[in-house]
């Protein structure tokens, strides 16, 4: 139970983001997840404007 | 991530393709065990997996540049090439994946040429047609297990100590920061900060906003032309005022009888005057017409020569000449009939004829345009003309007017000198009157002229500012949207940076209880594993009441690593199943582990034989007849769902045949090669 509310805790943050605020992580989550194993950051500053833009209209 | 086939061809010492390995996949029955002699080819299985997803083997893979078969290579042909493949099958978020790695050696007469290994991905989803990814295939393997971690799920179990080595404690820090998603978010962090400098940058590019201060001056000038306005109606009543003064005084001056006749005189000059200056708008106004409506004639008369010469050119040259047109001859020879009643069929020399006038006759169409545009030309001429003799009427007109009104005005001044001089002093008064009454009307009608330009001056000045302020008002929407933006990106930034803490502290330790369960369920000795801040794993102790680093044997730290490794599944496991933002979103890791239990003591192999089928959802394990038998065996057996058996075929001539026992079946580890080649062969264990 302990571990749960934990848990809940460490996600708090992002649970309690305004929505456009939450896309804005979760897909820079994912992009950064996708892009671990590459070395070179190319375009990923574009990617992640693109983002924000998206997210913020 | 669950793998469920895989077959060989002509990769190291297995010669043509190898049976498809199906590999055990049930929740209970995970494990799949091959067993293999040394040399047999346990270690090129296991680096059959890394190569075929990331291009990578283990440590004690030798010679990684000989990856094709010799024995194929020996039997192609010069000139031939010989390949060389991998083919994995596996399952991930209810997809499936078929994948291949392949490369090519072409023979030639002084040995080989190797060929660039190339990756070829199918996937298929719940519906089952296959499809080819829109990704690159290393790409999604990168996103399934990415290839930074891919030592702790295939390896040597021999050398699996390696990975706790003091030496190798940056790279275990980083792969553990990247398992918990500490990095993803790190690098999230860093290019969001990148991201809201850029930001930063475009609101800079769109200005500061002068909205504020172009609204005051807006306010000003409109104010500006009120009071304007305001005096201009001051100014109008006035006028009237002075007017009708002008009047009641003029009247006195003609009841007094001595100035009688003067003022009667004065008032007729003056109506005179006043008709005399509306003749002379009137005058002007006609002018002005006759420029706008006819002005532009006089400046024609070049191109109007022009014309006239164009056209007698064209008479001269007789494509102009009235009479018979080129039209009527057409239709003649088109009706081939004359009006004559001749007829002009094809050839005859009536048609020749005709056919001759028909270069010589002007077309009736120029001719008709000709006379229409000349016609348009002649009245330009007159309407020329007709402007300079109305120009020259109305300028002697404006002369005329001018000379009567300047005659006037002397009549008048000469007037208003003698009433300023007569003799009564009332009279006198009044004439004075009047001149100031003149003086203060000539003041007023100044001034209303002069606030009439100010307020069209205002009014063209308020329009330009009316125009930037709405250019401003657009800058300050996308300056509201770059602000919005940029705190939100902040707001992103601030948010990670809490679940970075949160998650450092909460899953570091989670992480580090359960490398301890594990180890301490495993080893005999009092030694506490710990994860430092820095993610740096070590070996503890603190019998002495004090925690002391533990110079640790190889068995130890076997121990630590694999308790390391069963940890990180087991909770990357639970915190994905929670929906955690975890590296791997999956709930399911292979193990593929080669001789896993070389140096450990018995104690240790059975535990490590219980626990680790427990906590890896699927485990492959290549061992050898000894390090399978006993108590490995007595552990394992249980989880087994798929066993295979590599069979070495030797060529030396005289070497010792072994075999293995399973299930009371004989199956062959080592046999006599039939020709001078060593290879190996995989064969499937059947239980009844």
């Amino acid at each position: 139970m302990k571990e749960q509310n934990n848990i809940d805790e460490v996600q708090e943050p992002i649970n309690s983001a305004s929505p456009e605020v939450r896309q804005i992580i979760e897909r820079v989550w994912d992009l950064e997840k996708s892009r671990l194993d590459k070395k070179s950051f190319g375009h990923i500053n574009d990617d992640i404007l693109a983002i924000v833009k998206e997210a913020v209209k | 991530m669950k793998l469920t086939s895989i077959k060989l061809c002509n990769f190291r010492s297995f010669y043509g393709k190898t049976c498809e390995l199906a590999l055990a996949v049930s929740h209970l029955k995970n494990t799949t065990i091959i067993y293999g002699n040394n040399g047999a080819g346990k270690t090129s299985l296991l680096n059959a997996f890394t190569w075929l997803l990331y291009e990578k083997f283990s440590a004690a893979f030798a010679s990684i540049d000989q990856l094709v078969n010799k024995r194929a290579i020996a039997e192609a042909k010069i000139g031939q090439s010989v390949e060389c493949w991998v083919e994995l099958a596996w399952e991930h978020d209810s997809k499936r994946y078929r994948v291949k790695r392949q490369c090519r050696v072409y023979k030639h007469d002084n040995g080989i040429d190797v060929g660039k290994t190339e990756l070829y991905m199918q996937v298929a989803g719940d519906e089952g047609k296959w499809y080819l990814p829109p990704q690159l295939p290393e790409d999604i393997i990168g996103q399934i297990l990415p290839a930074s971690l891919h030592q702790y799920f295939f390896f040597d179990g021999e050398r699996i100590e390696e990975i706790v080595r003091s030496d190798k404690k940056a790279e275990i820090a980083e792969a553990t920061k990247i398992f918990l998603g500490v990095e993803v978010i790190n690098r999230s962090i860093r290019h969001l900060q990148e991201a809201k400098k850029s930001l930063e940058n475009e609101l800079r590019l769109i200005g500061d906003s002068e909205i504020k201060k172009l609204l005051k001056q807006q306010g000003k000038i409109e104010l500006e032309i009120e009071l304007i306005n305001k005096r201009q109606r001051e100014i109008t009543k006035e006028l009237e005022y002075q007017n009708t003064f002008k009047k009641e005084t003029s009247k006195r001056l003609r009841e007094l009888n001595a100035a009688k006749k003067l003022q009667e005189r004065r008032q007729e000059l003056e109506k005179l005057k006043a008709s005399n200056q509306d003749n002379l708008r009137h005058t002007r106004e006609t002018i002005k017409k006759a420029i706008s409506s006819r002005g532009h004639t006089v400046i024609l008369s070049e191109i109007t020569a022009k014309f006239r010469e164009i056209i007698e050119d064209l008479k001269e040259k007789g494509k102009l000449t009235t009479g018979i047109s080129r039209e009527f001859i057409q239709n003649l020879l088109d009706s081939s009939s004359c009006i004559c009643g001749t007829s002009l069929f094809e050839e005859n020399q009536a048609r020749l004829n005709l056919e001759n006038w028909l270069e010589k006759a002007g077309s009736s169409e120029v001719e008709e345009t000709a006379i229409r545009m000349s016609a348009q030309v002649d009245e330009i001429d007159k309407q020329s003309a007709l402007f300079w003799e109305t120009i020259d009427k109305e300028q002697a007109q404006i002369g005329h007017l001018r000379n009567a009104i300047a005659e006037i005005e002397v009549e008048l001044d000469n007037i208003e000198e003698r009433l300023r001089k007569d003799p009564s002093e009332e009279i006198r008064n009044l004439q004075k009157r009047l001149d100031k009454i003149e003086e203060k009307i000539t003041e007023l009608t100044l001034e209303q002229g002069a606030n009439q330009q100010k307020v069209i001056n205002l009014k063209t000045d308020l329009e330009s500012l009316n125009k930037q302020i709405s250019r401003q008002k657009l800058n300050e929407e996308k300056q509201i949207l770059a602000q919005r933006r940029i705190s939100a990106t902040q707001d992103a930034i601030n948010r990670l940076t809490k679940v970075k803490v949160l998650q450092e502290q909460q899953f570091r330790l989670q992480l580090e209880k359960r490398v301890q369960e594990i180890f301490s369920e495993i080893s005999f000795t009092p030694y506490i594993p710990r994860i430092s801040e820095k993610y740096e794993l070590t070996l503890v102790e603190n019998t002495s009441g004090l925690e002391m680093p533990v110079a640790a044997s190889t068995g130890e730290n076997q121990i630590l690593s694999l308790s390391f490794i069963s940890s990180i599944i087991d909770r990357v496991r639970d915190w994905s199943q929670k929906k955690m933002l975890m590296v791997a979103d999956s709930s399911t890791f292979p193990i593929v582990m080669d001789s896993p239990f070389g140096s450990l003591d018995e104690i240790y192999r059975k535990h490590i034989a219980q626990i680790i089928p427990q906590l890896a959802n699927q485990l492959i394990v290549l061992v050898t007849k000894t390090q399978w038998r006993g108590e490995v065996e007595d552990e394992m057996s249980c989880r087994v769902g798929k066993e295979y058996v590599l069979t070495y075929y030797s060529p030396k001539p005289d070497c010792e045949q072994d075999f293995i026992e399973i299930s009371g079946e004989r199956y062959p580890l080592v046999k006599q090669s039939p020709n001078e080649f060593e290879y190996s062969e995989i064969i499937e264990v059947e239980r009844e």
